[in-house]
């Protein structure tokens, strides 16, 4: 049943350039139950890691089709091949940097958002300019693939990055300090306060620490043009390397 | 919570700056260049760790960079956080447990040359790529700020120097004296990474010092400059040291001098304009870089108060400069295995020995090509009034050949071969830093492979990296042995010291970690 579903998706989205999307509308209705939604693997590997992440375009296209003998991947041998290029083309996408990726958001409204009515500019740095406390973006585009950052801006609180958690330490001596954790452990945490001012403190001396585990970043509601936009950040672009 | 996101939405502003004063009168409790301070003494102000104590120190943290193999970098450590470099990425940990506070990896960064430090000025740190990009971070959050290119990769260049942070700019080198890339010293503008000025340590076609090499092209001279130079803001000068002329082992095509290969350039740090300069190894056909450290001290000198530079070089010989004028004033071996001169004149230029001239067969030669000491660091204590330096008691044999030379290629005029019959042996000396004379040496049996340096502290305590993978600890006026600590491999960098909460630490990367050491101090509760 799920691959008749699959066929009929497969003929409405034929096009003559691999599609990312197209791809992942495969991807949802014929290998998500494996791999998983996000291809963090279940039942069938990981595509997020290991060998995934090395195999070729044309190779991961061929073990769509053909399978892999003797595990729990089925062969797909009716696929049409703009479809299999398709979902080659999404599973690529999973461990490729977003500035690889073709994405059909405006990366020109996308910076107006981030700088304008997203007022993203206020809590993220790009190239020196900018706020805190959210993570640098300067080269986000290199070190993120395009479901990575699709998700931080849908789902925020899904993957808080290390070194960006809400952080209060309250000392024996009264004093409170809030702000992002760098770091921490059972003997020490060290803490960038609102003022910019970093904190190594010692656990010896906090009466409580407290972790937050959701974001401070609302959703972004439509985020492919930001997410086009976020694709393109690199303190080195193409043209040099 | 709302409270927290709206008070955190303030940019960073108060993070201390550091100041060129606070550099040149480093190191304290800080920890602030490659060398720890702009006249390259590596000598440290603190004194908690004596003689007296120095056989309870203890570890007190290691941290592991995953994936580095061969660390080689000196630390700088700044207002409670140490920074590390490796290749092409950069760490801030909490310099009292070793926590990382920020990780930084230069993205696209080509090229697999070793890092060897950073440089810290104002709110920001700065460190090379080894396709020679200069990036600037927040110091605190290792947020980039610019990542410039100042040589090309495609052509050649590559580096693993720590650029040293002066009032006006961010001086960088380059490797190639093996490959036969053109050398140059740049200054780079703080704020954006650009050029302020360079001077080609290989001179152009028709410019003085054209004519010491014949009809050589300068693109292939090499003569590069791949350690960090030293600083003097009161003569508003840069000394900065030079390595050998390519190809390395056979001197045939490039007859002369080669200027300024092997050298010390003192360059005016507004232009980088020449003032002048001294060559230790003219004609170098043994692969004698002079990038030995450069220790600038202010002393009596025969009944005169001098600014001095002083080095212990590669090719053997300790030299004491005046660094207002570049005049030779002194030159002693500080190796008993020297054979390739019969003197130096009162210039200070060598009396080369014609038979020590590489062959193709092979030529006998002293010291090795590793040299009788080489980029690791010594040390000045003016206390003790004496210049620590790790010296290699080695001969080996060189190759030449007359091929013709292709840069990057590999080709170095051929090479050297050790001898297995005598194995190179280390020591650490202890030389009147006014004479060179020898006051003490601590032997450090090995496989002879180690690259680690020194540190001197005002608590009377030298310490320093051994040919046997341990840190040791020695008593500053006499060589005896303090302490030692088993790091379990063979140490490739040079150790630092600092000191926050009134706790003095010792530092030493080795191969993927960082190594640090403070006293024993009974548990409080």
């Amino acid at each position: 049943m799920r691959l008749l579903g699959l066929f009929a998706l497969a003929i409405s989205v034929a096009e003559a350039q691999p599609s990312i999307e197209a791809g992942r509308e495969l991807y949802m209705g014929a290998c998500s139950g494996c791999h998983g939604a996000t291809g963090e693997g279940s039942q069938g590997p990981s595509l997020l890691s290991g060998r995934a992440g090395r195999l070729s375009l044309e190779a991961i296209a061929t073990i769509i089709r053909h399978g892999v003998t003797g595990s729990s991947m089925p062969d797909f041998p009716l696929l049409p091949a703009p479809s299999v290029t398709n979902l080659a083309t999404f599973v690529r996408s999973l461990t490729t940097p977003a500035i690889s990726a073709r994405l059909p958001g405006d990366p020109v409204k996308g910076s107006a958002f981030f700088f304008g009515a997203g007022r993203c500019i206020t809590c993220h740095t790009i190239s020196g300019q900018g706020g805190y406390p959210g993570p640098d973006l300067s080269n986000i585009a290199v070190e993120r693939t395009v479901h990575q950052l699709r998700e931080s801006l849908s789902n925020p609180s899904a993957r808080i990055e290390d070194g960006y958690r809400s952080a209060t330490a309250r000392l024996k001596n009264g004093t409170t300090i809030a702000g992002v954790a760098k770091n921490h452990n059972n003997y020490s945490v060290q803490i960038i306060d609102a003022a910019g001012r970093l904190h190594l403190l010692d656990r010896r001396n906090l009466a409580a620490l407290e972790l937050a585990d959701q974001s401070m970043m609302p959703p972004v509601a439509n985020p492919e043009d930001v997410l086009a936009f976020l694709a393109r950040q690199s303190t080195r672009p193409p043209s040099q390397q | 919570m709302k409270q927290l996101l709206v008070t955190l939405l303030l940019p960073l502003t108060c993070a201390a700056q550091v100041t060129p004063a606070a550099i040149a009168n480093s190191p304290n409790a800080d920890w602030l260049t490659y060398n720890g301070d702009y006249a390259s003494t590596r000598h440290s102000s603190l004194r908690q760790i004596t003689p007296a104590n120095a056989n309870s120190l203890v570890p007190r943290w290691v941290y592991r960079l995953e994936g580095a193999k061969r660390l080689q970098v000196s630390p700088i450590v700044y207002d409670g956080l140490m920074y590390i470099s490796n290749t092409n990425e950069m760490v801030a940990l909490d310099a009292r447990n070793g926590r990382k506070v920020w990780h930084y990896r230069a993205q696209g960064a080509q090229g697999a040359r070793v890092n060897r430090g950073l440089a810290i000025l104002g709110d920001r740190v700065y460190f090379a790529t080894a396709d020679c990009h200069l990036i600037a971070l927040n110091r605190l959050t290792g947020s980039p700020l610019f990542d410039v290119p100042y040589a090309s990769f495609a052509a050649g260049y590559t580096t693993s120097i720590a650029p040293l942070a002066i009032k006006n700019g961010i001086l960088v080198g380059v490797a190639g004296g093996g490959s036969g890339q053109r050398g140059f010293v740049a200054s780079l503008h703080p704020d954006t990474g650009k050029e302020t000025w360079r001077f080609w340590t290989v001179p152009g076609k028709g410019e003085p010092g054209s004519e010491t090499w014949g009809n050589f092209p300068a693109e292939m001279g090499g003569a590069p400059t791949w350690t960090t130079g030293s600083y003097d803001p009161a003569l508003n000068t840069v000394y900065w040291p030079t390595g050998n002329p390519w190809p390395d082992f056979y001197g045939g095509r490039r007859p002369g001098d080669n200027l300024y290969s092997d050298s010390v350039l003192a360059l005016d740090a507004d232009t980088g304009k020449l003032k002048w300069h001294f060559q230790f190894t003219p004609h170098d056909v043994w692969d004698w870089d002079a990038n030995e450290n450069l220790v600038l001290l202010d002393a009596t000198y025969r009944g005169k108060p001098r600014k001095l530079l002083v080095q212990a070089n590669r090719n053997g010989f300790y030299y004491i400069l005046d660094r207002v004028t570049g005049e030779f004033l002194h030159a002693q071996p500080f190796v008993a295995k020297l054979d390739w001169t019969t003197g130096l004149d009162d210039k200070g230029r060598p009396k080369v020995r014609p038979e020590k001239i590489p062959t193709p067969a092979g030529t006998k030669v002293c010291p090795s090509v590793r040299g009788a000491s080489n980029w690791m660091s010594p040390a000045y204590n003016p206390a003790t009034g004496l210049f620590y330096v790790v010296t290699l008691e080695q001969c080996d044999i060189i190759v030449a050949s007359a091929k013709e030379p292709v840069p990057a290629s590999g080709f170095r005029g051929t090479g050297n071969e050790g001898i297995p019959t005598e194995p190179g042996k280390f020591y650490l000396r202890a030389l009147d830093v006014l004479t060179g004379d020898k006051k003490w040496e601590y032997p450090m049996p090995g496989p002879g492979v180690m690259w680690a340096g020194t540190v001197s502290t005002a608590g009377g305590v030298i310490f320093s990296g051994d040919d046997d993978g341990n840190l040791v600890a020695l008593n500053a006026k006499t060589g005896k042995d303090l302490w030692h600590f088993s790091m379990g491999r063979s140490l490739f960098a040079s150790p630092v010291t600092y000191m926050i909460d009134g706790i003095q630490y010792v530092s030493i990367a080795a191969e993927s970690d960082v190594f640090t050491f403070g006293l024993f101090e009974p548990a409080t509760h």
